[in-house]
């Protein structure tokens, strides 16, 4: 194609651009407003609703702007009176059939077909016939639907088949019977299924969890930054009377472009959950008693002073990844001062045996619109899809684009694009990886050496290893199961010796929202801020509950759902003399083990930092107040560091401890390499039944868990043993069958799922759902027991 | 010796005479004013400021609450203005109307300063007269609008609703017999126009009474003639406009100069003044209300004779009829987002004015093209009168200053905005 | 002659006495006051005094919390609050009007797709406590039910106009 320019004439105005760009795209790019109803700038043309006919000299018919490519001369004209007759009377056909229901929908006030109406349509009707009704369906938790309305511009349709990749809406019919629809009844809800909202210009699908709640015109607009995955999807929240009433993604093309999934969408119901902690509360001979905080913050102190004032070691503090930077900083920060170096934020990590050689700022080490360009990646331990949906829209768009993708894993995973799995239990995928290192010829030593030499290499690794020499652009992902894994460690040195034999780069998918901001904060045992070595290293998260300490310091985890392994966190907790809670909900887990909780604000309360996988630091604001008498968590380190007397807590706003962090971390980047050639033996082993417990995509922290609608959803399905076919025939089990499953001694009853997703001699029993929050690790042995 | 030294008087706001909240400081020497220092802003609403926050339509009924003594002929102003950003105009029958209106209004303008000026001055008769004869315009009102006062009746592309055929009547009660009912329901068998019609017959005599009263009365002429003299150079300098200024004999009147509505197709005179006193200003609105009356005659004519629409048809500017809005698609949408967001006007600047009963009432508005003004200037005539304050009053007495109050037919409604 | 023939009306009073002749005769005529409360000025059907709800004759409420007198009402009086009733339908968990911002301009009501909120002939009402003013939706309902027929006649006397 020739980069030479063609010159058109649009409404007396002259334009530039390239031949065979649409003319709508040269429009809109010169701020010309054509009306439009299917294109969209993210979807395939369909050219079905004619709204955006213009007037093209020389051709005797109107022409859609969305299908008429440019050529050199050509002169538009979008006001004429053939291009308004010919809008007018699309217009009029449009409404046809739309129903009289503006006052009870959703869409009113934010509506195309209003606007547009309103814009270029007639102001009289002339039709008085009857008009059609479609019959109400009901598609799931997520989306409401009303498909009278529809106008058929196919652009959900679209969005399922080429976004998405889940063709979950479809036309039938033709003509004034042509409908929209499941197929088949049953709900949509893949992991990306809101944005339909957004795409559709009337009010067919609308969200259901702010179903009613507000007209467009009541909500102020709010900028923000999603709090869930990795990615950082960029956000507007919609608030009215101090409330979050809705989430709508924000368009950012190097992030999210402009798809939001459901999780950072409809999450925001868990702020208003009755779970909300609204008063500090503190355990008085056992009792729980609402509190006024100079109470409870002098009863924190007293007991972490009392506890730990002496010996700092006896203090550990965990914290989830999904706080903020400023929160970050100033946990490690008062840890530190009180002269312990026992914090870590990798609470679903078990396998600690790199600190000290690890990656220094883990990440993803290429941008997010990076991944696009992809030419081969394999993921180890990744549900990408599930875990991060907006890196798995990348990834399938690099996959469309022909890179080849492979995964390792423990478990069969539902897929939107083509991709090799290599599904074994946790012990095999190390065997699984080290054939690959060794067909890739990866230098290693040590046992890893060993590993290594005693593998076989099949087929499969062989063409692995060549489609990731051959990529100009390759890339190895290490996931969220790689990272819970027992051998983390062994992955991690093989994959970067791959990454080093096949010139490609390592890669982390960071689990939660600011994963890379905790490393950057230096909220890790053995890294300080901005991932500095510490002189003094301190206890990681599993030694800090296998060897119990007498004070802990837990910030926005839950005990029973946040770790890895929650049997073991409960015995630390239940051993300790002081545990401080700060936390946004009041849980039964937290409540059967702490002996204070401090209210802290939760997602859109506060103001603070994320930086997400690709390294980039997003500030927002506190957009509402918090409920009840909660208070932003880095007000409340703040105080707790003055009353412990710890010198350096001064600020005055999230800003000042933020500029702080910047004077030593501004400059750290994302780091992943890894500075040893060998790891240590083989935790995880092929013996008995293997326990693969992963983290449901509706369960990874505590405001989705209490999202309820996300939680009415068939993707958050209930606790179950699931086993494939075979292994529960040698297991003797039976479909539906309620089971005990033992790990570690401790028990939990679930019902059994036959799955083909799971390899023999595993099972699946996810963590983070009740019934699954007393048992052991989420990798091990476990046994099954008839109930 | 005592030192002499000029008196500080505080006159207002709360005082009777001070027409609302009207706070004078006046320097005296004596009983003779120095200086007089109008002091305003009490009734002040931040009615521009508001106006630029609400979408176009929106900002109407804030209008009648302005002078809230001529309450239509600032929708008046206010109508024409968008009216001129739209390009659009009003259907004749709608100009007719808000003629009719506006006269309607003016009438009612003059009897409330008739009754207070002569009351400050201390004839209380009138003051009871004069609202005798408000009460019957009250009810043309209330038939068209539903509100006695503040109508919100004019809206941008025509007026709410067309004249009803009906007019309330009253109700038989114990108070009165069958009779005198019947009597009081003479005027009110038939339509508004009916009732406005039998005002008009009766209302020159009205005015004759009101000039037995005052115009010869020696008390009322000593009062008014020579006081606060200004002349026609002084009236114009001053920024004077309506009968102020035409009761310095400077022949000016925006229905005349650069008519609106249907006043090119009505007969009327612009009755001046010769001396610019009180009492030629006095004698300029009593003529004004008789020539308001024969404006009204023939408006009520041309309505017997015409029907046809009072609002645009172009339902982008103005809300669909219920009819449409029940059962056409396209009228429920324009009605949906003419309620919840109005329309956009294209960017630009405009000035409109009419001849509001106490001068040139105009609003200069500009758009940025959105739905609601970007800058909404209200021309209140008060305003410059009430400026003229010190200049009309030095010299005079204590007591002239009631009079001069009352002649410059002051309604904070509209100087503090 | 003028100065003479004014000198005489002056010197006997005349205008005064022309002047006491109309106030004597009003004196004595049939006297126009209205005796409110017990007598009542005539009222326009489109008089526009309390707010009112209307409910269906199945005694069905008809607000369908469109929000657009929220929208439409210039003083911003209006507060609704909206939910799913349990049958599905769109209504109003929460219909305030506040009365002291209320400027009864009738936009709630011309804005009314379904004729839920009129304004009524009512303009008798005072508050005694602090929180009268604000109407909810139960007393707005209160005064619909109690002025049905009434408010129903003014809407058909009307119909033709709007």
């Amino acid at each position: 194609m020739t980069d030479e320019l063609v010159t058109i004439e649009v409404d007396g105005r002259e334009l530039k651009a390239k031949p065979g760009t649409m003319l709508i795209d040269v429009t809109d790019a010169a701020g010309i407003n054509i009306p439009r109803f299917c294109y969209h700038k993210k979807l395939s043309v369909s050219a079905n609703c004619r709204m955006c006919l213009v007037e093209v000299e020389k051709v005797p018919k109107p022409l859609p702007a969305c299908c008429t490519p440019v050529n050199e001369g050509m002169k538009v004209s979008t006001r004429s009176p053939m291009a308004l007759g010919a809008q007018k009377g699309t217009m009029e056909f449009l409404l046809i059939n739309h129903p009289l229901d503006c006052p009870i929908c959703d869409q009113g006030g934010e509506c195309e077909l209003q606007d547009v109406a309103v814009g270029y349509g007639s102001d009289v009707s002339r039709y008085s016939e009857a008009k059609r009704v479609v019959p109400q369906r009901d598609i799931g938790p997520l989306i409401a639907t009303d498909f009278t309305r529809c106008i058929h511009c196919t652009r959900c349709v679209r969005f399922g088949a080429e976004i998405a990749g889940v063709r979950e809406l479809g036309a039938t019919g033709r003509g004034e019977h042509m409908t929209i629809g499941t197929f088949v009844e049953k709900s949509v809800d893949s992991e990306m299924s809101g944005n339909v909202i957004d795409l559709c210009p009337v009010g067919s699908l609308t969200a259901k969890p702010s179903r009613y709640k507000a007209r467009a015109w009541e909500l102020t607009q709010h900028d923000s930054v999603a709090p869930h995955d990795s990615v950082g999807s960029n956000i507007h929240v919609h608030t009215r009377n101090n409330r979050v009433v809705r989430v709508h993604p924000k368009e950012n093309e190097s992030i999210n472009e402009i798809w939001l999934s459901d999780r950072d969408r409809f999450s925001y119901e868990g702020l208003n959950s009755e779970d909300r902690l609204t008063q500090p509360m503190v355990r008085k001979n056992g009792e729980w008693q609402e509190v006024e905080w100079q109470e409870a913050l002098e009863f924190a102190v007293k007991g972490l002073q009392s506890a730990a004032g002496s010996d700092g070691d006896q203090l550990a503090t965990l914290v989830s990844a999904n706080s903020t930077l400023e929160e970050l900083y100033l946990a490690q920060k008062l840890t530190r001062g009180m002269d312990s170096g026992n914090i870590d934020h990798r609470l679903r990590q078990s396998d600690f045996r790199l600190d000290g050689n690890d990656s220094p700022v883990p990440g993803l080490g290429i941008t997010i619109q990076g991944i696009e360009s992809l030419d081969a990646a394999l993921l180890v331990g990744s549900n990408v899809r599930k875990e991060q949906p907006i890196i798995a829209h990348r990834l399938r768009k690099a996959a469309k684009s022909g890179a080849k993708v492979s995964f390792i894993n423990p478990l069969w995973i539902d897929l939107h694009f083509e991709a090799d799995q290599f599904v074994s239990t946790p012990a095999v995928m190390v065997d699984n990886l080290a054939s690959i290192a060794k067909a890739a010829s990866a230098k290693l030593t040590g046992n890893l050496a060993k590993l290594v030499k005693a593998a076989e290499v099949s087929e499969t690794a062989k063409s692995v290893a060549e489609q990731l020499k051959s990529a100009n652009n390759g890339v190895i992902m290490l996931g969220n199961q790689a990272a819970a894994h027992p051998d983390y460690s062994l992955l991690v040195v093989l994959a970067s010796a791959i990454a080093e034999a096949t010139n490609t780069s390592l890669s982390y998918i960071p689990a939660l929202s600011n994963s890379v901001g905790a490393a950057l904060a230096g909220a890790l045992p053995h890294r300080g801020p901005a991932a500095s070595l510490v002189e003094k290293c301190g206890a990681n998260a599993q030694m800090m509950q296998s060897k119990p300490r007498k004070a802990y310091l837990l910030m926005g985890a839950e005990p029973g759902f946040d770790f890895w392994d929650p049997s073991l966190i409960n015995s630390a907790l239940d051993q300790a003399e002081c545990v401080v809670a700060l936390t946004a909900y009041h849980s039964e887990s937290l409540a059967s083990c702490a002996d204070v909780m401090l209210p802290i604000a939760g997602f859109a309360e506060t103001s603070g930092t994320l930086v997400n996988a690709e390294g980039t630091w997003q500030s927002f604001n506190g957009l509402v107040k918090p409920q009840g008498d909660a208070r932003p968590a880095w007000k409340v380190l703040r105080v707790l560091g003055n009353l412990l007397d710890i010198d350096g807590f001064d600020q005055n706003s999230s800003d000042d401890v933020l500029e702080e962090l910047k004077s030593h971390a501004a400059e750290t980047a994302i780091d992943n390499s890894v500075s040893t050639k060998t790891a240590g033996e083989l935790n995880s082993s092929t013996e008995g039944l293997y326990r693969i417990g992963d983290v449901p995509m509706y369960a990874s922290d505590a405001l989705v868990r209490r999202a309820s609608s996300l939680q009415r959803t068939n993707s958050a399905e209930p606790a179950a043993v699931r086993l494939s076919a075979n292994q529960a025939k040698s297991s003797d089990v039976e479909e539906e069958e309620t089971l005990v499953v033992v790990q570690d001694g401790n028990r939990a009853q679930l019902p059994l799922i036959i799955d083909p997703r799971v390899p023999d001699g595993a099972v699946w029993i996810s963590s983070a759902l009740p019934g699954t929050e007393k048992l052991g690790g989420q990798f091990g042995v476990v046994t099954l027991e008839k109930a | 010796m005592p030192e002499i030294r000029n008196y500080t008087l505080n006159f207002g706001p709360q005082h009777p005479a001070a027409h609302g909240v009207l706070r004078l400081v006046l320097e005296m020497d004596g009983e003779v004013i120095v200086r007089s220092d109008p002091h305003i802003g009490l009734l002040h609403r931040a009615t521009e400021k508001l106006a630029e926050t609400k979408p176009y339509n929106q900002c109407l009924p804030y209008m009648d609450r302005l002078d809230y003594v001529s309450m239509m002929c600032n929708e008046h102003a206010y109508s024409l203005a968008v009216e001129k950003l739209l390009g659009i105009e009003a259907p004749v029958r709608a100009q007719y109307i808000r003629t009719m209106f506006d006269e309607i209004t003016r009438i009612l303008n003059h009897l409330m300063w008739i009754g207070t000026h002569a009351l400050d001055v201390g004839a209380m008769t009138m003051f009871l007269y004069a609202f005798r004869e408000r009460e019957d315009l009250m009810d043309c009102y209330e038939a068209v609008s539903g509100a006695r006062l503040h109508a919100a009746y004019y809206r941008p592309g025509g007026v709410y609703r067309d004249l009803p055929d009906v007019m309330p009547r009253v109700e038989n009660n114990r108070f009165r017999s069958a009779a005198e009912v019947d009597r009081l329901n003479s005027n009110r068998g038939g339509s508004l126009l009916d009732f406005i019609e039998d005002f008009t017959q009766r209302f020159p005599t009205y005015v004759d009474e009101y000039e037995t009263l005052l115009t010869d009365n020696r008390i009322w002429k000593q009062r008014t003639v020579g006081i606060a003299e200004v002349t026609a150079e002084r009236a114009m300098a001053l920024g004077f406009t309506g009968p102020m200024l035409r009761g310095s004999g400077v022949e000016w009147d925006l229905r005349k100069k650069q008519p609106y509505a249907a006043y090119d197709k009505v007969d009327f005179d612009i009755p001046v003044g010769v001396n610019g006193d009180c009492y030629d200003r006095y004698l300029v609105r009593m003529e004004e209300m008789r020539q308001s009356n024969r404006i009204i005659c023939q408006c009520v004519t041309w309505l017997r004779e015409n029907s046809g629409p009072v609002m645009i048809d172009n339902h982008k500017f103005a809300a669909p009829s219920r009819k449409a809005m029940k059962e056409e698609m396209e009228g429920l949408i324009h009605h949906f987002k003419f309620f919840s967001e109005g329309y956009c006007t294209p960017p630009g600047e405009v000035y409109a004015a009419v001849e509001a009963p106490k001068g040139e009432f105009g609003v200069y508005a500009v758009s940025d093209g959105a739905n609601k003004p970007y800058r909404l200037k209200l021309r209140a005539p008060g305003f410059a009168h009430i400026a003229a304050m010190d200049e009309m009053t030095k010299g005079h007495m204590l007591a002239d200053v009631v009079a001069v109050i009352g002649t410059m037919d002051v309604v904070f409604g509209e100087i503090d905005r | 002659m003028t100065v003479f023939k004014n000198y005489i009306k002056s010197l006997f009073l005349l205008e005064l006495l022309k002047g006491l002749r109309l106030t004597g005769r009003y004196f004595f005529a049939k006297k126009f006051t209205v005796q409110y409360p017990e007598e009542r000025a005539p009222m326009s059907p489109r008089f526009r005094g309390l707010h009112a709800q209307r409910r269906y004759d199945n005694g069905e409420e008809r607000c369908i919390a469109c929000k657009l007198c929220e929208a439409t009402c210039p003083a911003l009086a209006i507060t609704i609050d909206v939910e799913a009733r349990e049958d599905g339908s769109r209504r109003t968990s929460r219909y305030d009007i506040d009365l002291f911002k209320c400027i009864f301009c009738g936009f709630c009501q011309e804005s009314c797709p379904v004729d839920a909120i009129v304004e009524t002939r009512v303009y008798e009402y005072a508050f005694e406590k602090r929180g009268e003013n604000i109407m909810t939706k139960d007393k707005l309902l209160a005064v619909g039910d109690e002025h049905e027929s009434q408010i129903s006649a003014d809407i058909a006397a009307q119909a033709k106009y709007r």
